[in-house]
């Protein structure tokens, strides 16, 4: 998993910093050449740690970068499905918030995360969406007044 | 001089500038836990609630609320991995695996104890600096400001594996990072970059949604993977003891929270120099003064030393952040440009005033933050016990109130569906990068200092074309860059000439 990923994301690097050298060569010498004399390097390099993946050695320790590693406790096939499955919440989520606004998004998304996907009890849910909902409106709506945009549906029925 | 100080402190315990400087906390408190909503949005927000205020009741508001902010984005970083303040998000590489390690209490006890002992090194050096930092201040121009910020991005190094290919891995990502500021309007020409005709992107990316999903988003994906609670099966740690130990491992690491300290005086003196590049410089730094590699793997998993460095910077910052906006009414951050704001509505003009007929009035704001820094410490390790023991409640319950704080938060950078896309975008970006074993925090780096270095560098090239490279602070940050670039190799040679690639 590891070896195929730092293939990928070499690719994906290679084309993001292609792209870029593509774009800021059509800028004036002004806009392009930051964005230029970063992107070259990176694609060298990209390429350089692309190479090394495909034809060479197994890389040896030379102590980690500092970063958070995931639990692997978990089957990869279940992992995989759980991922998916949060990713799939919070897209749903985003969409939610896009139709209906944050003011009704926020109770209707924790009331059926906690239900569907946690399988929390009824009155469990219910209270805990109650409570939920009274922070959001009492917090950021009341107190910090923030303005959230109404949701598309609102909005196609000019509510 | 002396007097002065005394006469500052007492001005800040007057019943009326007292109870304001409380307000002002239990603001700054819940604002700093609010993931998105930044202590200069809420500054801000307070402004116009001044106007009657008396300089010191004012200023003691205002910053006895900001300086909390800094000290209280921890806890949700340490908590949650959601950074409380765009600023603490370096808080979060070490303090949120010491919270699944179910190591909280020492993680809180840490950042609270780290931060006080950074408060008070700011305000310290606030109080004895203001007089003789002119020079220093007026000596960097945008030259010597570039090169600071490429200080600022060789730290890549200390943040990469040691090993050849590790290395590229810490530079490509730190580069994406800084092509990603590059989006937005160019600041010199005003021309259009990669805005992909969104008008949403006319600004560039925003901070907040950026780090809240790169950082946020992956850790709340593998809470839902472990389907446990944060700190996962392991049994809840004696809270008491955590704190203490937290506490402890301030004094036995005091030299480099000192360090750390410095720090983040120094970035926050430097005017534009940005608050973010303090933490990441500091967090750098504590991982550069790992003993060798092995002490180096402890980095990201969860070493309390992770926590200290970013935690006493954050707060180290707001002292420096003041020197030059008092001393010279130039503001060293976005919240201290709101703050001048205050000072011209209390009729003060910073500058020569301010250390003579007003002197009092600026020890009064040394005193705010020394005062509030040491409540609130006091006040969050009173409630650290309840607070921790949100680590050991199933993750299914949890993960819903978090991404709803995520979104919210990351919803206030511009108040468009548009922030949230980023968040979700930048969200399956971090969680690929921690997947497939590339770095995050060189990216986050890149991305905080690009627009920087390249405004400084436009500048330095514009004025002085190539001359700037023979300024001698200029000269002298370059040697500093060869050394921090250097340092992990040379401390680690044998083992790196023998184990590289």
């Amino acid at each position: 998993m590891k070896v195929s990923g730092h293939v990928l994301f070499s690719v994906f690097l290679i084309l993001v910093a292609g792209y870029v050298v593509y774009a800021a060569s059509h800028w004036s010498f002004k806009t392009g050449f930051f964005p230029m004399a970063v992107a070259v390097p990176l694609i060298v390099l990209a390429l350089a740690h692309l190479l090394l993946e495909v034809f060479g050695a197994p890389e040896k320790a030379g102590g980690p970068a500092v970063e958070a590693e995931f639990s692997n406790d978990v089957s990869p096939e279940v992992a995989r499905r759980r991922v998916i499955e949060v990713f799939s919440w919070i897209g749903g989520f985003i969409l939610f918030v896009y139709l209906v606004g944050f003011p009704v998004a926020v109770p209707l998304f924790i009331f059926a995360y906690l239900k569907v996907q946690s399988q929390v009890r009824w009155l469990r849910s219910m209270v805990l969406t109650a409570a939920a909902w009274g922070f959001f409106y009492g917090v950021f709506q009341r107190v910090v007044r923030l303005q959230f945009e109404s949701g598309a549906i609102q909005f196609w029925l000019g509510l | 001089m002396f007097d002065a100080l005394i006469e500052g402190l007492f001005l800040v315990l007057q019943w009326k500038a007292f109870s304001l400087m409380l307000v002002g906390m239990g603001l700054g408190f819940c604002v700093g836990l609010l993931p998105g909503i930044g202590g200069a949005a809420t500054l801000a927000l307070m402004i116009p609630f001044v106007f009657k205020m008396s300089p010191v009741e004012a200023f003691a508001f205002l910053l006895g609320m900001h300086s909390v902010a800094a000290t209280t984005g921890d806890i949700t970083s340490i908590l949650f991995g959601v950074p409380g303040e765009g600023l603490s998000a370096a808080t979060v590489v070490d303090g949120y695996p010491m919270a699944k390690r179910g190591e909280a209490g020492r993680a809180l006890g840490a950042a609270l104890m780290s931060s006080l002992v950074g408060a008070l090194i700011g305000a310290v050096t606030l109080a004895i600096s203001i007089p003789i930092v002119r020079p220093l201040v007026l000596t960097f121009g945008s030259p010597e400001l570039f090169m600071l910020s490429v200080i600022g991005i060789a730290c890549i190094t200390s943040l990469s594996g040691l090993s050849a290919r590790g290395q590229i891995r810490g530079f490509a990502t730190g580069m994406l990072g800084l092509l990603l500021s590059t989006i937005g309007q160019e600041r010199q020409s005003g021309s259009l970059r990669f805005d992909m005709g969104l008008m949403y992107l006319w600004e560039g990316l925003d901070l907040v949604p950026v780090l809240v999903g790169i950082f946020a988003i992956p850790e709340l994906v593998d809470l839902a993977v472990r389907g446990t609670s944060i700190a996962g099966d392991r049994p809840a740690e004696n809270l008491s003891r955590g704190v203490m130990e937290g506490i402890k491992d301030t004094f036995r690491h005091f030299w480099l929270v000192f360090r750390c300290s410095a720090i983040g005086v120094f970035v926050g003196i430097m005017p534009g120099a940005g608050g973010g590049v303090a933490q990441w410089m500091a967090y750098a730094h504590a991982v550069q003064s790992a003993k060798d590699a092995k002490d180096r793997e402890r980095f990201g998993k969860g070493d309390v030393r992770g926590v200290l460095g970013p935690g006493a910077a954050n707060n180290s910052k707001e002292g420096g952040d003041l020197v030059p906006t008092i001393a010279f009414g130039v503001p060293g951050s976005g919240a201290m440009a709101i703050l001048l704001g205050a000072f011209m509505i209390m009729g003060l003009v910073p500058g020569p005033d301010m250390l003579t007929k007003h002197l009092a009035v600026t020890y009064s704001m040394v005193w705010t933050l020394v005062i509030a820094n040491i409540i609130t410490v006091l006040l969050s390790l009173a409630v650290l016990n309840q607070l921790a023991k949100v680590t050991h409640i199933r993750g299914g319950l949890i993960i819903p109130f978090v991404l709803l704080l995520v979104f919210v938060g990351s919803y206030t950078a511009n108040g468009q569906i548009a922030d949230l896309i980023v968040t979700f975008c930048f969200g399956l970006l971090g969680y690929l990068m921690v997947t497939w074993g590339w770095p995050r925090p060189p990216l986050v780096l890149g991305f905080v200092l690009g627009k920087l270095v390249e405004t400084y560098l436009f500048i330095s090239v514009s004025r002085y074309g190539f001359a700037w490279l023979a300024h001698p602070i200029v000269i002298f940050l370059i040697v500093l860059m060869v050394v921090v670039i250097a340092y992990p190799f040379v401390r680690e040679k044998p083992a790196w000439v023998g184990g590289g690639d």
